[in-house]
């Protein structure tokens, strides 16, 4: 696969300053052709290696389950010593997903970042947000309120959000 | 005849050791790859060459002074030996050819893709032909064909045609001393291995693709990646490559064990990683070996100050 898939893909013009981020991301978008992660997929969006976008499938057994959720991941040119940001462009009724799409996952964090996690990891640390949200580090405290006091009205809301801005 | 002066230029090298006599079974594999062109040829070349008896002699004889002094490079030898069986038929033929290594060494190898013509592409694309040629077919069979479209063309060509083999041979003898043959180093993978000959071999028009290379084409098989494979199996508990910057690890980063999680990561990934926040990519804890470093020699200067008085 390394030698195939990698050096085939290989249009893209390699800068000196950037190669190293670019050779990684080349290996991790290679991975994730061969070995998708279960319910996502993602890609660049389009020539910028850099720029990719991802898709979520809402879990079964969850308020989002059937929904499709559409994500941009930015890849700083330093990565990967440095975290890619990741934006949900499908509204989410979820207490650590604001309306702008920012998430708040302690993975992404700069502190919290390991140059050895990839994309791929992080596609399974978004999913596991989905099933279980942390209402302890909310990015929209009223959601992760409402998910402490009344899980059932909660995931009702967030099952017609799923409805209405995920199908 | 000709078949004779072939053998003959091959004994002074040949008998001694096997790998002349791999080169002696290469020389003969091409003279069978070239063979069945001749065969689908032979009625046009005749005609030629009774025209251009003269231009033939001129001409092969200008090819071998070329080829002569020529002291590396299986791909070259085989080029000259292109030529002069080019320059036997005419100068048709020669475009002729470029046309059939052009068309057929897609079978052969992944170089074809390359092949812009130009004269270094030529020799590229014939030498992968003939040396994964010499992968599958049988070296017995190979000595007669070859002897058996000698003798056909001994019949077209005289003397002429003797001088020019035995000169050729000569260059091949010469080129033998020095060049190693590749074939049998490695004689299960046809086309890789041959590179390390293609490599050295850029002084000349004919050169080889460099492995950094501007132009070089990216069907090429990168030759240490293959290399490294059978190491990597070998100790397959350590990864090949940094997992951070996907570069291969060379020897030193390979026994470089930073963290006693046992993550390991390039000594480049390292030393930015120390330069930023100083922590394990496996287990995030910082690395001791940076702390160490620095307290170690702190405190290697204030045990020697009180040492001094």
């Amino acid at each position: 696969m390394n030698s195939g898939s990698l050096t085939g893909g290989r249009s893209w013009p390699s800068r000196t300053s950037l190669t190293s981020s670019g050779k990684r991301i080349q290996k991790e978008m290679a991975e994730l052709n061969t070995d998708p992660p279960a319910d996502c997929s993602a890609g660049p969006k389009g020539d910028n290696l850099y720029h990719w976008v991802a898709t979520l499938f809402g879990p079964q057994g969850t308020p989002y389950d059937g929904g499709i959720y559409f994500l941009d991941i930015t890849f700083p040119a330093n990565y990967p010593f440095k975290p890619p940001k990741v934006v949900f462009k499908t509204r989410i009724y979820h207490c650590n997903v604001d309306s702008t799409g920012n998430v708040s996952l302690d993975i992404l964090e700069e502190n919290s970042w390991s140059p050895a996690l990839t994309i791929s990891k992080v596609l399974l640390a978004l999913r596991s947000i989905f099933t279980n949200p942390n209402p302890y580090k909310p990015q929209v405290p009223g959601i992760a309120h409402l998910y402490l006091v009344d899980k059932s009205k909660h995931d009702s809301l967030a099952a017609e959000w799923t409805q209405r801005f995920a199908k | 005849m000709v078949y004779d002066s072939i053998a003959n230029a091959s004994i002074p090298t040949a008998a001694s050791n096997s790998k002349d006599f791999g080169k002696k079974k290469r020389v003969n594999r091409t003279a069978k790859l070239k063979q069945s062109k001749l065969d689908v040829r032979r009625e046009q070349w005749l005609s030629q060459v009774k025209n251009r008896g003269f231009k033939e002699e001129t001409k092969a004889t200008r090819v071998t002074k070329m080829a002569a002094p020529e002291t590396h490079a299986a791909t070259e030898r085989e080029h000259s030996i292109v030529k002069l069986e080019i320059s036997v038929g005419g100068e048709e033929n020669e475009s002729l050819m470029n046309n059939y290594s052009d068309s057929e060494s897609p079978s052969n190898s992944p170089t074809s893709h390359t092949s812009s013509v130009s004269e270094s592409n030529i020799s590229v694309t014939n030498f992968t032909g003939s040396s994964s040629r010499s992968s599958c077919g049988s070296s017995s069979s190979s000595g007669d064909c070859c002897s058996g479209s000698m003798t056909d063309e001994e019949d077209d060509e005289d003397d002429g045609c003797l001088d020019d083999w035995e000169a050729i041979a000569d260059a091949l003898a010469a080129a033998d001393d020095i060049q190693k043959s590749p074939v049998d180093e490695h004689p299960l993978t046809p086309p890789e291995p041959e590179q390390p000959v293609l490599t050295p071999a850029g002084s000349t028009n004919f050169r080889a693709w460099r492995p950094d290379d501007v132009s070089r084409p990216q069907s090429l098989p990168n030759l240490v990646k293959q290399n490294s494979f059978p190491m990597k199996s070998g100790s397959s508990a350590f990864p090949s490559s940094c997992p951070i910057c996907c570069e291969d690890l060379d020897m030193t980063d390979s026994s470089f064990l930073p963290c006693p999680c046992g993550y390991r990561l390039c000594l480049f990934c390292h030393k930015r990683i120390l330069e930023d926040n100083g922590r394990c990519p496996g287990c995030r804890k910082q690395y001791e070996s940076h702390g160490n470093a620095a307290s170690s020699k702190l405190g290697r200067c204030h045990s020697m100050n009180p040492s001094c008085h």
